[in-house]
């Protein structure tokens, strides 16, 4: 018995010791809370080396749950990475700590067009992290006419008719449709929500799914055509060659997830520090390596994977950049309305 | 033998125990419960980055998945977890279990049973937001960011899965030996000691692997409780689906599938034994 009993005290005093946190040597601490693999180790080895500051990350798995954790307080990080569209209501709700990036010594290297973003006007708040794009992924030995169009999807020319995945995401897809018919995403002019829908409906018949994976579809041959992000889009062709990406002139969605200080962060400091850091081309280009999405760092590319640094998925040429737009959070009517056409669309 | 059979038919048909085709539907139940795996197990060994399109037989996603010290770390956090919050939970559920079948009968017996297992009914994000909510406070006011929370946490909502069987032990071991033992003036202390924890031990065996299974398994919970550099193994995979997904996960999944499975086997095996 009393055997049984100390075998039992030693356990739970390993299992206690496993649990605990590992002792900090450092000079300070940092606690990152980050999408889950998304976060390259070698980058955070860097900041650690440079800085003596003891890391520690945290994954989340959407936007809202970081949200959440954030909101209830209490949670202990001193970073976050939201998504653009979030970003307002991080910043309304006063959750983020006006650090001033745009102040900071790295600012110089941010490429221009991302330096005053809609959702951050003059990036008092946020560095830029990762970027990509929603685009059209195409197999051009199936079909060989102009990619650059959102006709692909939805109004599909006839040697893809029938083989065209669509990502289920609802803002996006209607957000494209709405582009398409000449209108702007969350629009609340109900002939275009109308037309929008219309045109939707019409060119459904013609997909083949609306799945989240699009690499194992087209090395089968299931699908020549979809729409998807970037990254996606790159690694399919890696494996294909003749898959291409192209950027829809009627206006295509971009994304972009920005490290932020949050309010009751206790190292303050060290998460400015990090934000600097995050706008070294270095750290910007491991970033990029890991995750296979852009950064908006000039001189990044010299670090890149040459893989990314020379993918036309990846660094978008300039004719087509200007038609690359952020989607913003619709007003709670318009979002109504976007999932009565969603369910019609999904049915 | 015509007469032998005939007495055997009717046997079947005036016995309750007996459902007539009960095999076929047994095997229908386990196919549906079970069919769904078969893929994640077999592209699991998949020479590939593909998830779904067969290359070849390789055992390399289990050595990504062995060698990635991210998924050791998770890993061995979950187990101290579930280890941990098995053995709380164990510890509280038997006293509950004791308080509730080895008692005179009392008003409010009822409502305990119902209090006790909460956990089961309530639905899992609720419980998650409502101590997302009670812990930031507890944190913002104390600055503790340690642990105890998923301890905590996991602790009570495994507290029915070990307090189940435990009970359901108790219900069938009547009281003449512990009655024995009173008459022999063994102390209630005594008498637990030497007769009731003996002959409930694999009750108590089987609630406690319940539990670490239970622990071991959560998500929704854990993801909103979780306090910095607290991933468990399935928040960690959560994360990891985010973008591409590759074998690896299949790989990660299949292990904690096969452990899970010999755990509640176990638990059955231990829990049958008279």
């Amino acid at each position: 018995m009393r055997q049984i009993k100390n075998s039992t005290i030693v356990c739970s005093v390993a299992a206690s010791m496993l649990f605990a946190s590992q002792s900090v040597l450092a000079a300070g601490e940092l606690n990152i809370f980050n999408w889950g693999d998304y976060t390259n180790p070698d980058l955070i080895t860097k900041f650690e080396q440079t800085y003596d500051v003891k890391v520690t990350l945290t994954d989340y798995d959407s936007n809202d749950t970081a949200l959440a954790k954030v909101k209830a307080g209490g949670h202990g990080f001193d970073i976050a990475v939201p998504s653009a569209n979030y970003m307002p209501i991080w910043i309304s709700d006063g959750l983020l700590l006006e650090t001033r990036p745009d102040q900071m010594s790295n600012f110089k290297n941010v490429k221009d067009e991302w330096t005053n973003p809609d959702w951050d006007p003059g990036r008092h708040y946020s560095a830029p992290y990762l970027w990509g794009s929603v685009g059209m992924v195409v197999n051009t030995d199936v079909y060989s006419g102009d990619i650059n169009t959102s006709a692909i999807f939805l109004d599909p020319p006839e040697e893809l008719a029938g083989t065209i995945n669509v990502a289920p995401e609802m803002g996006d897809i209607i957000g494209m449709a709405l582009y398409y018919v000449g209108s702007e995403p969350c629009t609340e002019d109900m002939s275009y929500l109308k037309k929008a829908r219309d045109v939707l409906m019409a060119a459904k018949p013609k997909w083949i799914s609306m799945n989240y994976s699009i690499n194992e579809p087209f090395a089968n041959g299931d699908i020549s055509a979809s729409v998807y992000w970037n990254g996606d889009a790159m690694r399919t062709r890696l494996e294909i060659p003749a898959v291409q990406y192209g950027f829809p002139k009627e206006g295509f969605v971009l994304w972009m997830d920005s490290v932020v200080v949050l309010k009751d962060a206790k190292n303050v400091e060290n998460a400015k520090l990090f934000q600097n850091f995050m706008m070294e081309p270095e750290s910007a280009a491991l970033a990029s390596n890991f995750a296979m999405y852009g950064n908006a760092i000039n001189g990044s590319d010299e670090f890149m994977d040459d893989v990314l640094a020379t993918a036309p998925e990846v660094q978008i040429p300039a004719e087509h950049i200007v038609n690359g737009r952020f989607i913003e959070m619709c007003s709670p009517e318009v979002n109504k309305i976007y999932s009565s056409i969603w369910t019609e669309v999904m049915k | 033998m015509g007469i032998n059979f005939l007495k055997k038919r009717a046997e079947e048909r005036f016995n309750v125990e007996y459902v007539p085709s009960f095999p076929a539907l047994a095997v229908i139940c386990i196919l549906c419960l079970y069919a769904p795996m078969a893929p994640l197990l077999f592209y699991s060994f998949n020479d590939s980055t593909l998830l779904t399109v067969w290359h070849g037989f390789s055992w390399q996603w289990y050595e990504t998945a062995w060698n990635n010290e991210r998924v050791q770390e998770v890993t061995f956090r979950s187990l101290g977890l579930a280890f941990q919050a098995s053995l709380y939970s164990t510890i509280l559920a038997t006293m509950a279990a004791l308080g509730t079948t080895r008692v005179a009968k009392y008003r409010g017996q009822g409502a305990i049973y119902a209090v006790i297992n909460q956990p089961l009914m309530v639905p899992e994000i609720v419980t998650a937001v409502a101590l997302l909510i009670l812990f930031g406070s507890i944190k913002v006011a104390t600055g503790y960011q340690g642990s105890a929370y998923l301890v905590l946490a996991h602790t009570a909502f495994c507290i029915p899965f070990s307090y189940l069987p435990i009970r359901a032990r108790l219900e069938n071991m009547n009281l003449t030996l512990e009655r024995a033992a009173a008459d022999l003036y063994a102390s209630p202390w005594r008498t637990f000691k030497r007769v009731t924890f003996p002959l409930l031990f694999p009750g108590i065996l089987a609630g406690a692997m319940l539990a670490f299974v239970i622990s071991l398994d959560d998500v929704v919970i854990t993801e909103f409780v979780k306090t910095p550099g607290k991933d468990t193994l399935p928040t960690y995979m959560l994360g990891e689906l985010r973008r591409e997904v590759t074998p690896e996960i299949n790989a990660i999944s299949s292990v904690l599938f096969v452990v899970s499975i010999m755990l509640v086997g176990i638990t059955f095996l231990i829990s049958k034994k008279k």
